[in-house]
C-alpha cells in the first residue's frame, strides 16, 4: 500500500512544537527554582545591606569611607538617566543580575533536548528547523518575564521588611512601568543569544553558559542607559524593536546552524 | 515506489570517511535487516536518513521525495542508539511529550495502545531514568510508534538486552510488522534474530554497500550441506576431499556442500571402512554467510 501524507504547515508545527515547549518548560523544576531565586534574591539583598553601616573606618588611617547601600526600594530596579556610571553596590546588585540567569535557564533548557537525546525525535519529525528557534524564544522569553515579575514582587516585598522609602523622586509610577516593560523586552536579545550558542554548542552545556556570560558582559553596560527608571514609550519602542531585531536576526542565525550541522 | 532511495550517498567525519558512495533501496512494506560491522557506516546512514545529519554528497529520497520534505519526515519514527527521553520524567510523561511533538489527535489513546503493542502498560508511570535496558529500548519503540510512521528506522534495539529481553524484544518486533503498516529499517549485530522478522537485506562493509537481496535470495543464495562426525576425522576428511569439492571442518563437524545425498556420504564412507557416527543435514544461516561474505570482501 503506498503511503500518505499529510500536508504540515508552518503553523501546525510551530503550534505543536510550542505545545511541547511550554509543557516542558513548566513541568522541569528549573523555572520553578529561577523564579524563586529571583524572588528571594532581592529580599535578601535589601535586607541585609540594611544591616550594613554606612560607612567603613580604615584600622590604620582611621579614614572613613561612605558605602553606597540601598536608600530607596526602587534602586534595586534600575537608576535614572543621566547618572554617571559607577561599580557600586546598588549599581551591581540590582534586576539587571537577572539577565545572566535568564542566559542560563535558556542553555540549560536546549542543551536538555541534545543531552537526553530527545533531539533525534524532535529534528527526525522536523525538516524545518524555524519553529523550532521560534518557539524556544517565545517560551523562555515567557520564563523570563515570570522571573523578572518575581524579582519585581520580591524587591517590593525586600523593601518593605527592610523599612526602604517607596518614594519616586525624578520618575513616576509610569516610569517604573516603562522601565520594566523595557527590561521585560530587552530580555529577546539576551534570550537570543543564548538560544544561538545554546544551538552551536549543543550537548556542551558549560560552553554555551560560558558564551551567553561573555556576550552578556558585553552588553551590561548598556541596560542601565537605555532602561531608567525614568524610562518613558519611547525606551520602551526601543527595547521592544531591539529585542526584536535581536530575536529574528540571530533566530535566522541558530536555525542556518541547525540546518546546517549534525544534530547528534 | 520505494520507500528509501539512497544513490552515491558519502558522508565525511573531518579525515575520516564514513560513507563512500553507499547505495541502497528500500520497497515500501519491507522490512529491511541492514547489516554491518562496527563502524562499518550502519547509524551514520541511518542518521542520514532521518536528517540529523548533513551528507556531503549523494541524493536520498523518501517514498520518491527529497529526504528534507517535512511532510516525509514528519512520518518516520526513530530509535538510533538510545531512546530520546528525559529521564527524570516518567514513561507516560516522555511519551505525551512525544505526541505533542507529533500533534496527535487523541494523545492518551494513541499512548495506550502504543505501550500495550511494546508490553509496557503497566509501566508507565515508572521514571524514565529507574527502568531496565530491554524496557527503555521497548519505550524508545513504542515512542517512534506514535504518530502511525510510514518509515520506522531502529538502530540496534537488540543489543545489550538478555535473553528475555531479547524474546520480548523479537515479540514486538513481530507485531510491529504484523499490526503497523510501515517499512522497517532495522540493524542489528545478533543475526539469528534479525533472519526471523526481515524480509530484505542490505549488507554494508567500508561505507559501502556490498550487498542487497531479498529473503528469498538469501534463501537460495544459502547452500544445504550435510554435517556429520566417525572416530576417525582425520581419515574421514581425507576420504570426503577425494570425492567432494567443497568439505569443511566446522565445530568438529565434518561438513559437506553442494547438495550432496546424506545416504551416498555414509555409503561412501563405509564402503571405505568407517562408520558415521552422527549426521545431519541443514542450510546456513544468515550469520554464516555474512561471515563468509566478508571473509570474501577481506
Amino acid at each position: 500500500m503506498e503511503a500518505k501524507f499529510e500536508k504540515q504547515g508552518f503553523l501546525k508545527k510551530l503550534k505543536s512544537m510550542l505545545k511541547v515547549d511550554f509543557k516542558r518548560m513548566f513541568t522541569m523544576p528549573l523555572i520553578y527554582i529561577m523564579a524563586g531565586v529571583c524572588f528571594v534574591m532581592p529580599i535578601l539583598i535589601l535586607v541585609m545591606t540594611s544591616f550594613m553601616p554606612s560607612t567603613t573606618v580604615d584600622p590604620t588611617t582611621g579614614a572613613e569611607t561612605a558605602v553606597e547601600t540601598f536608600t530607596n526600594v526602587w534602586q534595586s530596579i534600575g537608576s535614572v538617566s543621566g547618572g554617571e556610571m559607577s561599580m557600586d553596590l546598588t549599581s551591581m546588585c540590582n534586576i539587571n543580575m537577572l539577565y545572566f540567569l535568564v542566559a542560563v535557564l535558556v542553555c540549560v533548557f536546549v542543551a536538555d533536548d541534545f543531552r537526553s537525546g530527545y533531539a533525534k525525535n524532535l529534528f527526525t519529525v522536523r525538516s524545518k528547523k524555524v519553529d523550532y528557534v521560534f518557539s524556544k524564544s517565545l517560551v523562555t522569553f515567557v520564563g523570563a518575564t515570570i522571573m523578572f515579575l518575581a524579582y519585581f514582587i520580591g524587591a517590593m516585598i525586600g523593601g518593605a521588611i527592610a523599612h526602604l522609602p517607596f518614594t519616586t523622586e525624578g520618575f513616576g509610577v509610569g516610569g517604573i512601568i516603562a522601565c520594566m516593560f523595557s527590561k521585560i523586552f530587552m530580555t529577546a536579545i539576551f534570550v537570543s543569544i543564548a538560544l544561538l550558542l545554546g544551538t552551536v554548542a549543543k550537548q556542551k552545556l558549560w560552553l554555551s553558559i560560558l558564551g551567553s556570560f561573555a556576550a552578556g558582559m558585553l552588553l551590561f553596560t548598556m541596560i542601565p542607559m537605555i532602561s531608567p527608571l525614568d524610562s518613558t514609550v519611547i525606551n520602551v519602542i526601543m527595547c521592544l524593536a531591539g529585542g526584536g531585531l535581536f530575536a529574528v536576526g540571530l533566530g535566522a542565525v541558530s536555525n542556518l546552524i541547525l540546518n546546517k550541522t549534525s544534530l547528534v | 515506489m520505494n520507500a528509501i532511495e539512497i544513490r552515491n550517498l558519502t558522508k565525511n567525519f573531518g579525515q575520516k570517511q564514513a560513507l563512500s558512495g553507499l547505495d541502497m533501496t528500500v520497497p515500501q512494506g519491507a522490512i529491511y535487516g541492514f547489516i554491518g560491522e562496527n563502524g562499518s557506516g550502519k547509524s551514520t546512514t541511518e542518521k542520514l536518513i532521518c536528517g540529523l545529519l548533513v551528507p556531503n554528497g549523494g541524493t536520498i529520497k523518501l517514498f520518491g521525495r527529497d529526504y528534507r520534505d517535512a511532510d516525509v519526515r514528519s512520518k518516520i519514527g526513530v530509535l538510533i542508539e538510545a531512546p530520546g527521553c528525559f529521564p527524570n520524567y516518567s514513561v507516560w510523561n516522555n511519551m505525551m511529550l512525544q505526541a505533542a511533538n507529533l500533534d496527535i489527535a487523541n494523545p492518551e489513546e494513541e499512548v495506550r495502545k502504543v505501550l500495550r503493542t511494546v508490553r509496557m502498560e503497566g509501566s508507565a508511570s515508572n521514571k524514565f531514568k529507574n527502568c531496565s535496558l530491554g524496557m527503555k529500548q521497548r519505550i524508545g519503540i513504542a515512542m517512534a510508534l506514535l504518530g502511525d510512521p510510514a518509515l520506522l528506522v531502529l538502530d540496534e534495539p537488540i543489543n545489550g538486552l538478555d535473553a528475555d529481553g531479547m524474546r520480548i524484544m523479537r515479540d514486538v518486533l513481530t507485531d510491529v510488522t504484523k499490526n503497523y503498516n510501515c517499512t522497517v529499517v532495522v540493524s542489528s549485530h545478533i543475526l539469528g534474530e534479525l533472519e526471523k522478522i526481515a524480509t530484505h537485506y542490505g549488507i554494508v562493509r567500508g561505507g559501502k554497500m556490498i550487498k542487497e537481496m531479498t529473503a528469498e535470495e538469501l534463501n537460495a543464495d544459502c547452500p544445504t550441506f550435510v554435517a556429520l562426525q566417525t572416530k576417525d576425522m582425520e581419515k574421514t576428511m581425507t576420504l570426503l576431499q577425494q570425492k567432494y569439492a567443497r568439505v569443511t571442518l566446522e565445530n568438529q563437524f565434518i561438513r559437506i556442500y553442494d547438495g550432496v545425498n546424506a545416504e551416498d556420504a555414509v555409503k561412501y564412507l563405509y564402503d571405505n571402512g568407517i562408520l558415521v557416527t552422527e549426521i545431519s543435514t541443514d542450510k546456513i544461516g544468515l550469520e554464516e554467510y555474512y561471515i563468509d561474505l566478508m571473509k570474501e570482501a577481506r
